[in-house]
Protein backbone atom coordinates (compact mmCIF):
# COMPACT_ATOMS: atom_id res chain seq x y z
CA UNK A 1 0.00 0.00 0.00
CA UNK A 2 1.19 3.52 -0.76
CA UNK A 3 1.50 5.53 2.44
CA UNK A 4 2.63 8.91 3.68
CA UNK A 5 4.52 9.06 6.97
CA UNK A 6 4.26 12.28 8.95
CA UNK A 7 7.61 13.06 10.51
CA UNK A 8 6.52 16.43 11.89
CA UNK A 9 2.79 17.16 12.04
CA UNK A 10 3.11 20.85 12.98
CA UNK A 11 0.08 22.80 14.14
CA UNK A 12 -3.58 21.82 13.86
CA UNK A 13 -2.87 19.22 11.19
CA UNK A 14 -6.00 17.40 9.99
CA UNK A 15 -7.38 15.64 6.95
CA UNK A 16 -9.98 17.83 5.23
CA UNK A 17 -12.06 17.62 2.08
CA UNK A 18 -14.94 19.79 0.90
CA UNK A 19 -16.93 19.02 4.06
CA UNK A 20 -19.70 16.90 5.49
CA UNK A 21 -23.09 18.07 4.27
CA UNK A 22 -26.55 17.25 5.52
CA UNK A 23 -25.83 16.37 9.16
CA UNK A 24 -26.22 19.69 10.95
CA UNK A 25 -29.65 18.64 12.21
CA UNK A 26 -27.85 15.98 14.25
CA UNK A 27 -25.36 18.45 15.67
CA UNK A 28 -22.52 17.62 13.28
CA UNK A 29 -20.79 20.68 11.80
CA UNK A 30 -19.86 20.72 8.11
CA UNK A 31 -16.09 20.93 8.71
CA UNK A 32 -14.07 20.87 5.48
CA UNK A 33 -11.04 22.86 4.36
CA UNK A 34 -10.89 26.33 5.92
CA UNK A 35 -9.56 27.74 2.62
CA UNK A 36 -11.85 26.00 0.16
CA UNK A 37 -10.20 27.71 -2.87
CA UNK A 38 -6.82 26.32 -1.86
CA UNK A 39 -8.37 22.86 -1.54
CA UNK A 40 -10.12 23.01 -4.91
CA UNK A 41 -7.12 24.40 -6.75
CA UNK A 42 -4.71 21.80 -5.39
CA UNK A 43 -7.06 18.93 -6.12
CA UNK A 44 -7.72 20.30 -9.59
CA UNK A 45 -4.01 20.58 -10.38
CA UNK A 46 -3.54 16.89 -9.53
CA UNK A 47 -6.52 15.89 -11.67
CA UNK A 48 -8.62 14.92 -8.66
CA UNK A 49 -12.29 15.58 -8.09
CA UNK A 50 -13.20 18.53 -5.84
CA UNK A 51 -14.07 16.44 -2.84
CA UNK A 52 -10.86 14.47 -2.42
CA UNK A 53 -8.99 15.12 0.78
CA UNK A 54 -5.81 17.06 1.56
CA UNK A 55 -3.76 17.61 4.72
CA UNK A 56 -4.57 20.97 6.24
CA UNK A 57 -1.93 22.50 8.54
CA UNK A 58 -1.57 25.90 10.18
CA UNK A 59 1.48 28.18 10.21
CA UNK A 60 3.29 25.97 7.68
CA UNK A 61 5.46 23.52 9.56
CA UNK A 62 5.40 19.97 8.26
CA UNK A 63 7.77 17.14 7.35
CA UNK A 64 6.86 13.89 5.64
CA UNK A 65 8.08 11.03 3.52
CA UNK A 66 6.23 8.66 1.21
CA UNK A 67 6.59 4.91 0.73
CA UNK A 68 6.62 5.27 -3.07
CA UNK A 69 7.60 8.02 -5.53
CA UNK A 70 4.83 10.60 -5.38
CA UNK A 71 3.45 13.71 -7.06
CA UNK A 72 2.23 16.41 -4.71
CA UNK A 73 1.40 20.09 -4.50
CA UNK A 74 1.13 22.50 -1.57
CA UNK A 75 -1.47 25.29 -1.80
CA UNK A 76 -2.97 27.92 0.51
CA UNK A 77 -0.69 30.02 2.73
CA UNK A 78 2.64 30.22 0.83
CA UNK A 79 5.45 27.94 1.98
CA UNK A 80 8.98 26.90 1.05
CA UNK A 81 9.33 23.21 0.20
CA UNK A 82 12.62 21.37 0.66
CA UNK A 83 13.16 18.05 -1.10
CA UNK A 84 16.68 16.94 -0.23
CA UNK A 85 18.89 19.99 -0.81
CA UNK A 86 16.62 21.74 -3.24
CA UNK A 87 14.24 24.44 -2.12
CA UNK A 88 11.28 25.85 -4.01
CA UNK A 89 8.12 27.91 -3.58
CA UNK A 90 4.78 26.19 -3.05
CA UNK A 91 1.99 26.23 -5.63
CA UNK A 92 3.70 23.95 -8.15
CA UNK A 93 3.47 20.22 -8.79
CA UNK A 94 6.48 18.44 -7.29
CA UNK A 95 7.80 14.89 -7.43
CA UNK A 96 9.44 13.19 -4.49
CA UNK A 97 11.29 9.87 -4.54
CA UNK A 98 10.36 7.14 -2.05
CA UNK A 99 11.58 7.68 1.53
CA UNK A 100 12.88 11.17 0.81
CA UNK A 101 12.24 13.61 3.67
CA UNK A 102 10.23 16.60 2.44
CA UNK A 103 9.94 19.61 4.72
CA UNK A 104 7.52 22.51 4.41
CA UNK A 105 8.15 25.87 6.07
CA UNK A 106 5.98 28.95 6.29
CA UNK A 107 6.88 32.18 4.45
CA UNK A 108 5.30 34.23 7.25
CA UNK A 109 2.06 34.93 5.41
CA UNK A 110 -1.39 33.41 5.82
CA UNK A 111 -2.42 30.59 8.13
CA UNK A 112 -3.63 27.40 6.43
CA UNK A 113 -1.64 25.44 3.84
CA UNK A 114 -2.71 22.23 2.12
CA UNK A 115 -0.65 19.23 1.12
CA UNK A 116 -2.34 17.38 -1.75
CA UNK A 117 -0.87 14.06 -2.83
CA UNK A 118 -1.69 12.33 -6.11
CA UNK A 119 -4.11 9.46 -5.42
CA UNK A 120 -5.51 11.29 -2.41
CA UNK A 121 -5.58 10.39 1.28
CA UNK A 122 -7.48 7.16 1.60
CA UNK A 123 -8.74 7.27 5.18
CA UNK A 124 -12.30 5.90 5.48
CA UNK A 125 -15.04 8.49 4.85
CA UNK A 126 -17.52 8.86 7.71
CA UNK A 127 -21.01 10.25 7.09
CA UNK A 128 -19.98 10.93 3.51
CA UNK A 129 -16.75 12.83 4.15
CA UNK A 130 -13.09 12.38 5.13
CA UNK A 131 -13.03 15.75 6.91
CA UNK A 132 -11.86 15.60 10.51
CA UNK A 133 -14.09 17.05 13.24
CA UNK A 134 -11.90 16.59 16.32
CA UNK A 135 -14.57 17.75 18.81
CA UNK A 136 -17.02 15.17 17.47
CA UNK A 137 -14.23 12.62 16.87
CA UNK A 138 -15.45 12.01 13.34
CA UNK A 139 -13.54 11.55 10.09
CA UNK A 140 -9.84 11.81 9.24
CA UNK A 141 -7.60 9.44 11.15
CA UNK A 142 -9.49 8.25 14.25
CA UNK A 143 -11.35 11.56 14.30
CA UNK A 144 -8.34 13.43 15.68
CA UNK A 145 -5.56 15.90 14.93
CA UNK A 146 -2.61 14.21 13.28
CA UNK A 147 0.54 13.54 15.29
CA UNK A 148 4.23 13.00 14.58
CA UNK A 149 4.73 9.44 13.39
CA UNK A 150 1.23 8.93 11.94
CA UNK A 151 1.06 6.88 8.75
CA UNK A 152 -1.66 7.79 6.24
CA UNK A 153 -2.93 5.52 3.45
CA UNK A 154 -2.73 6.95 -0.08
CA UNK A 155 -4.82 6.06 -3.12
CA UNK A 156 -3.32 4.89 -6.42
CA UNK A 157 -1.62 7.63 -8.42
CA UNK A 158 -3.54 7.33 -11.68
CA UNK A 159 -4.60 10.75 -12.90
CA UNK A 160 -2.39 13.03 -14.93
CA UNK A 161 -1.96 16.56 -13.57
CA UNK A 162 -4.29 19.18 -15.04
CA UNK A 163 -2.08 22.15 -14.28
CA UNK A 164 1.56 22.47 -13.25
CA UNK A 165 1.27 25.78 -11.50
CA UNK A 166 -1.24 28.18 -9.97
CA UNK A 167 -1.39 31.40 -8.05
CA UNK A 168 -3.59 31.67 -5.02
CA UNK A 169 -5.87 34.70 -4.94
CA UNK A 170 -6.80 34.28 -1.28
CA UNK A 171 -3.51 35.32 0.27
CA UNK A 172 -3.04 38.98 -0.60
CA UNK A 173 -1.95 41.55 1.94
CA UNK A 174 -4.47 44.28 2.68
CA UNK A 175 -4.27 47.06 5.24
CA UNK A 176 -7.94 46.69 6.13
CA UNK A 177 -9.66 43.54 4.96
CA UNK A 178 -13.30 44.22 4.07
CA UNK A 179 -15.72 41.60 5.41
CA UNK A 180 -18.97 42.03 3.51
CA UNK A 181 -21.93 40.61 5.39
CA UNK A 182 -25.64 39.98 4.87
CA UNK A 183 -27.54 41.29 7.90
CA UNK A 184 -29.81 38.77 9.59
CA UNK A 185 -33.16 39.20 11.31
CA UNK A 186 -31.71 40.18 14.66
CA UNK A 187 -29.69 43.07 13.25
CA UNK A 188 -32.80 45.28 13.15
CA UNK A 189 -33.40 44.58 16.85
CA UNK A 190 -29.88 45.75 17.82
CA UNK A 191 -29.51 49.17 19.45
CA UNK A 192 -28.70 51.96 16.96
CA UNK A 193 -25.29 52.42 18.57
CA UNK A 194 -24.52 48.72 18.12
CA UNK A 195 -25.46 48.81 14.44
CA UNK A 196 -23.32 51.90 14.01
CA UNK A 197 -20.27 50.31 15.70
CA UNK A 198 -20.59 47.21 13.54
CA UNK A 199 -20.90 49.27 10.36
CA UNK A 200 -18.11 51.76 11.03
CA UNK A 201 -15.55 50.39 13.49
CA UNK A 202 -12.30 48.82 12.35
CA UNK A 203 -11.88 45.56 14.29
CA UNK A 204 -8.80 43.36 14.40
CA UNK A 205 -8.22 39.62 14.23
CA UNK A 206 -7.14 38.16 17.61
CA UNK A 207 -5.09 35.02 18.30
CA UNK A 208 -8.34 33.45 19.58
CA UNK A 209 -8.85 31.90 16.19
CA UNK A 210 -9.31 28.30 15.16
CA UNK A 211 -11.45 26.14 12.92
CA UNK A 212 -14.55 26.93 15.00
CA UNK A 213 -14.32 30.68 14.64
CA UNK A 214 -12.26 33.85 14.76
CA UNK A 215 -12.68 36.34 17.60
CA UNK A 216 -12.32 40.01 16.70
CA UNK A 217 -11.11 42.75 19.00
CA UNK A 218 -12.29 46.34 19.07
CA UNK A 219 -14.95 48.52 20.59
CA UNK A 220 -17.38 46.23 22.45
CA UNK A 221 -20.80 45.96 20.80
CA UNK A 222 -23.72 46.28 23.20
CA UNK A 223 -26.52 44.77 21.14
CA UNK A 224 -29.26 45.40 23.71
CA UNK A 225 -30.60 41.94 22.82
CA UNK A 226 -30.84 39.86 25.99
CA UNK A 227 -31.30 36.20 25.20
CA UNK A 228 -32.50 34.19 22.26
CA UNK A 229 -33.67 30.68 21.61
CA UNK A 230 -30.96 28.61 20.00
CA UNK A 231 -31.19 28.51 16.22
CA UNK A 232 -28.99 27.16 13.43
CA UNK A 233 -25.69 28.99 13.04
CA UNK A 234 -24.46 29.69 9.54
CA UNK A 235 -21.02 29.87 7.99
CA UNK A 236 -19.63 33.34 8.60
CA UNK A 237 -22.20 34.22 11.30
CA UNK A 238 -21.20 37.33 13.27
CA UNK A 239 -21.98 36.23 16.80
CA UNK A 240 -21.90 38.81 19.60
CA UNK A 241 -21.22 37.13 22.98
CA UNK A 242 -21.81 38.98 26.28
CA UNK A 243 -18.35 40.64 26.19
CA UNK A 244 -19.41 42.46 23.00
CA UNK A 245 -16.44 41.23 20.92
CA UNK A 246 -17.70 39.67 17.66
CA UNK A 247 -16.79 36.10 16.76
CA UNK A 248 -17.04 34.99 13.12
CA UNK A 249 -18.25 31.38 13.11
CA UNK A 250 -16.54 29.03 10.66
CA UNK A 251 -16.36 25.39 9.54
CA UNK A 252 -16.25 23.62 12.93
CA UNK A 253 -18.80 25.91 14.64
CA UNK A 254 -21.43 24.46 16.93
CA UNK A 255 -24.48 23.88 14.76
CA UNK A 256 -26.85 25.91 16.94
CA UNK A 257 -26.30 28.97 19.08
CA UNK A 258 -28.29 31.41 21.16
CA UNK A 259 -26.07 34.51 21.11
CA UNK A 260 -27.28 37.52 19.12
CA UNK A 261 -26.00 37.56 15.54
CA UNK A 262 -25.58 40.64 13.35
CA UNK A 263 -25.67 38.57 10.18
CA UNK A 264 -23.14 36.50 8.29
CA UNK A 265 -19.95 37.38 6.42
CA UNK A 266 -20.25 36.14 2.82
CA UNK A 267 -18.32 32.97 1.97
CA UNK A 268 -15.93 34.74 -0.42
CA UNK A 269 -14.70 37.07 2.34
CA UNK A 270 -14.56 34.26 4.92
CA UNK A 271 -12.03 32.59 2.61
CA UNK A 272 -9.78 35.64 3.01
CA UNK A 273 -10.46 35.99 6.73
CA UNK A 274 -9.35 32.43 7.50
CA UNK A 275 -5.91 33.28 6.08
CA UNK A 276 -5.61 36.53 8.10
CA UNK A 277 -3.02 36.55 10.86
CA UNK A 278 -3.69 38.03 14.31
CA UNK A 279 -3.51 41.82 14.17
CA UNK A 280 -5.03 42.02 10.65
CA UNK A 281 -7.50 44.90 10.64
CA UNK A 282 -10.97 44.14 9.28
CA UNK A 283 -14.07 46.16 8.56
CA UNK A 284 -17.60 44.81 8.43
CA UNK A 285 -19.62 46.11 5.49
CA UNK A 286 -23.36 45.38 5.22
CA UNK A 287 -24.55 44.39 1.73
CA UNK A 288 -27.87 43.17 0.32
CA UNK A 289 -28.51 39.45 -0.31
CA UNK A 290 -28.68 40.26 -4.05
CA UNK A 291 -25.22 41.85 -3.96
CA UNK A 292 -23.94 38.79 -2.06
CA UNK A 293 -25.36 36.52 -4.78
CA UNK A 294 -23.61 38.59 -7.45
CA UNK A 295 -20.25 38.30 -5.64
CA UNK A 296 -20.73 34.54 -5.16
CA UNK A 297 -21.36 34.23 -8.90
CA UNK A 298 -18.27 36.27 -9.78
CA UNK A 299 -16.02 34.34 -7.38
CA UNK A 300 -17.14 30.97 -8.71
CA UNK A 301 -16.74 31.98 -12.32
CA UNK A 302 -13.34 33.46 -11.58
CA UNK A 303 -12.31 30.15 -10.08
CA UNK A 304 -13.77 28.16 -12.98
CA UNK A 305 -11.81 30.36 -15.37
CA UNK A 306 -8.59 29.90 -13.41
CA UNK A 307 -9.04 26.16 -13.38
CA UNK A 308 -9.95 25.63 -17.02
CA UNK B 1 -49.15 32.96 13.25
CA UNK B 2 -46.67 35.79 12.72
CA UNK B 3 -43.57 34.78 10.78
CA UNK B 4 -40.77 36.24 8.69
CA UNK B 5 -38.45 34.87 6.02
CA UNK B 6 -34.99 36.35 5.49
CA UNK B 7 -31.36 35.60 4.71
CA UNK B 8 -29.12 33.33 6.79
CA UNK B 9 -25.78 34.26 5.28
CA UNK B 10 -25.23 34.36 1.53
CA UNK B 11 -26.25 30.75 1.01
CA UNK B 12 -29.17 30.34 3.35
CA UNK B 13 -32.73 31.34 4.16
CA UNK B 14 -34.35 31.35 7.57
CA UNK B 15 -38.04 31.10 8.48
CA UNK B 16 -38.74 32.51 11.96
CA UNK B 17 -42.00 32.37 13.89
CA UNK B 18 -42.45 34.94 16.63
CA UNK B 19 -44.11 32.79 19.25
CA UNK B 20 -43.33 30.53 22.21
CA UNK B 21 -41.96 27.13 21.18
CA UNK B 22 -44.51 24.33 21.31
CA UNK B 23 -44.75 20.84 19.78
CA UNK B 24 -47.33 21.83 17.15
CA UNK B 25 -44.99 24.53 15.82
CA UNK B 26 -42.10 22.01 15.70
CA UNK B 27 -44.29 19.53 13.79
CA UNK B 28 -45.12 22.26 11.31
CA UNK B 29 -41.44 23.18 10.86
CA UNK B 30 -40.57 19.51 10.35
CA UNK B 31 -43.23 19.21 7.64
CA UNK B 32 -41.85 22.24 5.84
CA UNK B 33 -38.34 20.79 6.17
CA UNK B 34 -39.51 17.53 4.55
CA UNK B 35 -41.28 19.45 1.78
CA UNK B 36 -38.17 21.57 1.17
CA UNK B 37 -36.06 18.43 0.66
CA UNK B 38 -38.54 17.40 -2.05
CA UNK B 39 -38.92 20.84 -3.61
CA UNK B 40 -35.22 21.76 -3.76
CA UNK B 41 -33.67 18.25 -3.80
CA UNK B 42 -29.98 18.44 -4.70
CA UNK B 43 -29.68 22.20 -4.42
CA UNK B 44 -30.49 22.03 -0.70
CA UNK B 45 -27.34 20.99 1.15
CA UNK B 46 -28.57 21.15 4.74
CA UNK B 47 -31.60 22.15 6.79
CA UNK B 48 -32.04 22.63 10.52
CA UNK B 49 -35.20 22.92 12.62
CA UNK B 50 -34.68 25.02 15.76
CA UNK B 51 -37.18 26.00 18.48
CA UNK B 52 -39.11 28.44 16.30
CA UNK B 53 -37.00 28.46 13.14
CA UNK B 54 -36.24 26.49 10.01
CA UNK B 55 -32.93 27.27 8.31
CA UNK B 56 -32.16 26.08 4.77
CA UNK B 57 -28.66 26.08 3.26
CA UNK B 58 -28.26 25.94 -0.52
CA UNK B 59 -25.46 24.97 -2.87
CA UNK B 60 -23.69 28.08 -4.22
CA UNK B 61 -25.11 29.54 -7.45
CA UNK B 62 -28.35 27.58 -7.46
CA UNK B 63 -30.32 29.62 -4.94
CA UNK B 64 -33.12 31.56 -6.64
CA UNK B 65 -33.61 33.78 -3.62
CA UNK B 66 -36.97 35.28 -4.61
CA UNK B 67 -38.49 31.97 -5.60
CA UNK B 68 -37.27 30.13 -2.50
CA UNK B 69 -38.43 32.96 -0.28
CA UNK B 70 -41.92 32.90 -1.82
CA UNK B 71 -42.05 29.13 -1.46
CA UNK B 72 -41.15 29.34 2.25
CA UNK B 73 -43.74 32.05 2.82
CA UNK B 74 -46.45 29.97 1.17
CA UNK B 75 -45.52 26.97 3.34
CA UNK B 76 -45.49 29.10 6.48
CA UNK B 77 -48.99 30.40 5.72
CA UNK B 78 -50.40 26.88 5.90
CA UNK B 79 -48.25 25.58 8.75
CA UNK B 80 -51.28 24.74 10.90
CA UNK B 81 -52.63 22.12 8.51
CA UNK B 82 -49.15 20.67 7.91
CA UNK B 83 -48.55 20.20 11.63
CA UNK B 84 -51.64 18.05 12.17
CA UNK B 85 -50.58 15.58 9.50
CA UNK B 86 -47.19 15.04 11.09
CA UNK B 87 -48.16 14.97 14.76
CA UNK B 88 -49.39 11.38 14.55
CA UNK B 89 -46.27 10.01 12.85
CA UNK B 90 -43.68 11.05 15.47
CA UNK B 91 -42.10 8.53 17.79
CA UNK B 92 -41.93 8.02 21.53
CA UNK B 93 -38.56 6.84 22.84
CA UNK B 94 -38.17 5.47 26.37
CA UNK B 95 -34.74 5.86 27.94
CA UNK B 96 -33.73 3.93 31.09
CA UNK B 97 -32.10 6.12 33.75
CA UNK B 98 -30.26 5.30 36.95
CA UNK B 99 -30.93 8.14 39.37
CA UNK B 100 -28.27 7.56 42.03
CA UNK B 101 -25.69 9.86 43.66
CA UNK B 102 -22.86 7.55 42.57
CA UNK B 103 -23.51 8.48 38.92
CA UNK B 104 -25.28 11.81 39.48
CA UNK B 105 -23.15 14.36 41.38
CA UNK B 106 -25.92 17.00 41.48
CA UNK B 107 -28.90 14.80 42.44
CA UNK B 108 -28.68 15.37 46.19
CA UNK B 109 -27.69 19.00 45.72
CA UNK B 110 -30.76 19.61 43.56
CA UNK B 111 -33.09 17.95 46.09
CA UNK B 112 -31.67 20.06 48.91
CA UNK B 113 -31.61 23.25 46.85
CA UNK B 114 -35.27 22.83 45.87
CA UNK B 115 -36.37 21.56 49.25
CA UNK B 116 -37.50 18.22 47.88
CA UNK B 117 -36.63 14.64 48.73
CA UNK B 118 -34.38 12.79 46.28
CA UNK B 119 -37.29 10.44 45.52
CA UNK B 120 -39.47 13.41 44.75
CA UNK B 121 -36.86 14.83 42.34
CA UNK B 122 -36.73 11.46 40.58
CA UNK B 123 -40.50 11.26 40.42
CA UNK B 124 -40.86 14.76 39.04
CA UNK B 125 -38.15 14.23 36.43
CA UNK B 126 -39.37 10.83 35.24
CA UNK B 127 -43.15 11.30 35.26
CA UNK B 128 -43.23 13.96 32.51
CA UNK B 129 -42.97 13.00 28.84
CA UNK B 130 -40.57 15.44 27.19
CA UNK B 131 -40.57 16.87 23.71
CA UNK B 132 -37.41 17.11 21.56
CA UNK B 133 -37.39 20.75 20.46
CA UNK B 134 -33.93 21.09 19.01
CA UNK B 135 -30.57 19.40 18.49
CA UNK B 136 -27.07 20.78 18.64
CA UNK B 137 -24.15 21.26 21.04
CA UNK B 138 -22.80 17.78 20.19
CA UNK B 139 -23.74 14.94 17.81
CA UNK B 140 -26.96 13.35 19.03
CA UNK B 141 -27.60 15.99 21.74
CA UNK B 142 -31.30 16.86 22.00
CA UNK B 143 -32.82 19.74 23.96
CA UNK B 144 -35.85 18.28 25.76
CA UNK B 145 -38.66 20.23 27.44
CA UNK B 146 -40.40 21.12 29.52
CA UNK B 147 -38.99 20.30 32.97
CA UNK B 148 -41.15 20.54 36.10
CA UNK B 149 -40.98 24.05 37.55
CA UNK B 150 -39.65 22.78 40.85
CA UNK B 151 -36.61 21.22 39.15
CA UNK B 152 -35.65 24.34 37.20
CA UNK B 153 -32.11 25.32 38.18
CA UNK B 154 -29.52 27.63 36.70
CA UNK B 155 -26.46 26.15 34.98
CA UNK B 156 -23.15 25.83 36.82
CA UNK B 157 -21.30 29.15 36.72
CA UNK B 158 -18.16 27.22 35.73
CA UNK B 159 -18.95 24.29 33.44
CA UNK B 160 -17.44 20.90 34.31
CA UNK B 161 -14.45 20.07 32.11
CA UNK B 162 -15.66 16.53 31.63
CA UNK B 163 -19.24 15.29 31.75
CA UNK B 164 -19.40 11.53 31.05
CA UNK B 165 -21.36 10.05 28.15
CA UNK B 166 -24.91 9.14 29.20
CA UNK B 167 -25.16 11.83 31.90
CA UNK B 168 -28.78 12.93 32.34
CA UNK B 169 -28.85 16.64 33.03
CA UNK B 170 -31.17 19.57 33.73
CA UNK B 171 -30.76 23.31 33.18
CA UNK B 172 -33.56 25.86 33.52
CA UNK B 173 -36.67 24.11 32.19
CA UNK B 174 -34.70 21.84 29.86
CA UNK B 175 -33.29 18.36 30.20
CA UNK B 176 -30.94 16.28 28.06
CA UNK B 177 -28.65 13.26 27.89
CA UNK B 178 -24.98 13.93 27.00
CA UNK B 179 -24.31 11.56 24.05
CA UNK B 180 -20.52 11.61 24.51
CA UNK B 181 -18.03 12.82 27.09
CA UNK B 182 -17.73 16.60 26.80
CA UNK B 183 -17.50 19.75 28.88
CA UNK B 184 -20.91 20.80 30.22
CA UNK B 185 -22.60 23.23 32.56
CA UNK B 186 -25.89 21.44 33.21
CA UNK B 187 -26.74 19.76 36.56
CA UNK B 188 -26.24 15.99 36.47
CA UNK B 189 -29.05 14.00 38.06
CA UNK B 190 -28.83 10.56 36.44
CA UNK B 191 -27.11 8.22 33.98
CA UNK B 192 -28.56 6.57 30.90
CA UNK B 193 -26.90 3.36 29.63
CA UNK B 194 -28.46 3.58 26.13
CA UNK B 195 -26.06 5.05 23.54
CA UNK B 196 -27.49 8.19 21.94
CA UNK B 197 -25.06 8.48 19.07
CA UNK B 198 -23.30 5.76 17.12
CA UNK B 199 -21.62 6.49 13.80
CA UNK B 200 -22.14 2.90 12.71
CA UNK B 201 -25.90 2.91 13.23
CA UNK B 202 -28.35 4.32 10.73
CA UNK B 203 -29.48 6.88 11.74
CA UNK B 204 -26.43 7.69 13.85
CA UNK B 205 -28.47 9.75 16.34
CA UNK B 206 -31.07 7.93 18.46
CA UNK B 207 -33.19 11.03 19.07
CA UNK B 208 -34.41 13.55 16.57
CA UNK B 209 -36.44 16.75 16.74
CA UNK B 210 -40.14 15.98 17.18
CA UNK B 211 -39.61 12.83 19.25
CA UNK B 212 -41.31 12.37 22.60
CA UNK B 213 -38.89 11.08 25.23
CA UNK B 214 -39.75 9.29 28.47
CA UNK B 215 -37.27 8.53 31.24
CA UNK B 216 -37.77 5.27 33.10
CA UNK B 217 -36.04 4.91 36.50
CA UNK B 218 -34.04 1.68 36.74
CA UNK B 219 -32.15 -0.06 39.54
CA UNK B 220 -28.38 -0.22 39.91
CA UNK B 221 -28.50 -3.90 38.88
CA UNK B 222 -30.46 -3.14 35.70
CA UNK B 223 -28.09 -0.27 34.94
CA UNK B 224 -25.06 -2.56 35.26
CA UNK B 225 -26.69 -5.25 33.11
CA UNK B 226 -27.57 -2.76 30.37
CA UNK B 227 -24.12 -1.20 30.51
CA UNK B 228 -22.41 -4.58 30.29
CA UNK B 229 -24.58 -5.42 27.28
CA UNK B 230 -23.45 -2.16 25.61
CA UNK B 231 -19.80 -2.81 26.39
CA UNK B 232 -20.10 -6.23 24.77
CA UNK B 233 -21.76 -4.78 21.66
Amino acid sequence: MRTLGLIRSGIACTIQDSGRMGHQQNGIPPGGAMDMYALRMGQHCLGHSDNQAALEFAYGDLAFETSHPCRFIVTGAPTIISIGHSERDSGRIEETPAHQVVTIKSCGQGIYSYLHVAGGFNTPPELGSRSTSPRERIGGLEGRHLRDGDTLPLGAQINQPNLEYLSNPAVRQRDVLPLRFVPGFQFDAFLDAARQTINSHVFSVTPRANRMGIALDGEPVDTGVVSLLSEATCYGAIQIPPDGKPIILLNDRQTVGGYPKAGAVISADCQRLVQARPGQRVKLVAITPQEADRITWLEHHYLETKLS
Amino acid sequence: MAFAVGPAGNLGLRLVFSKTPEPSLTYGLLSIQAAAKQAFSDSLIDSIVGYTTLTLFFRPLVLDRERAQRWLEEQAEQIGSLADALATSCRTVTLPVLYHPSVAPDLEWLAEHQNLSVDNVIERHSKTPYFAYATGFAPGFCYLGTVDERLATPRLSTPRANVPAGAVAVADRQTAVYPCASPGGWRLIGACPTPLFDLHSDPAALLSVGDTVKFEPISMDDFRTLQARQDKA
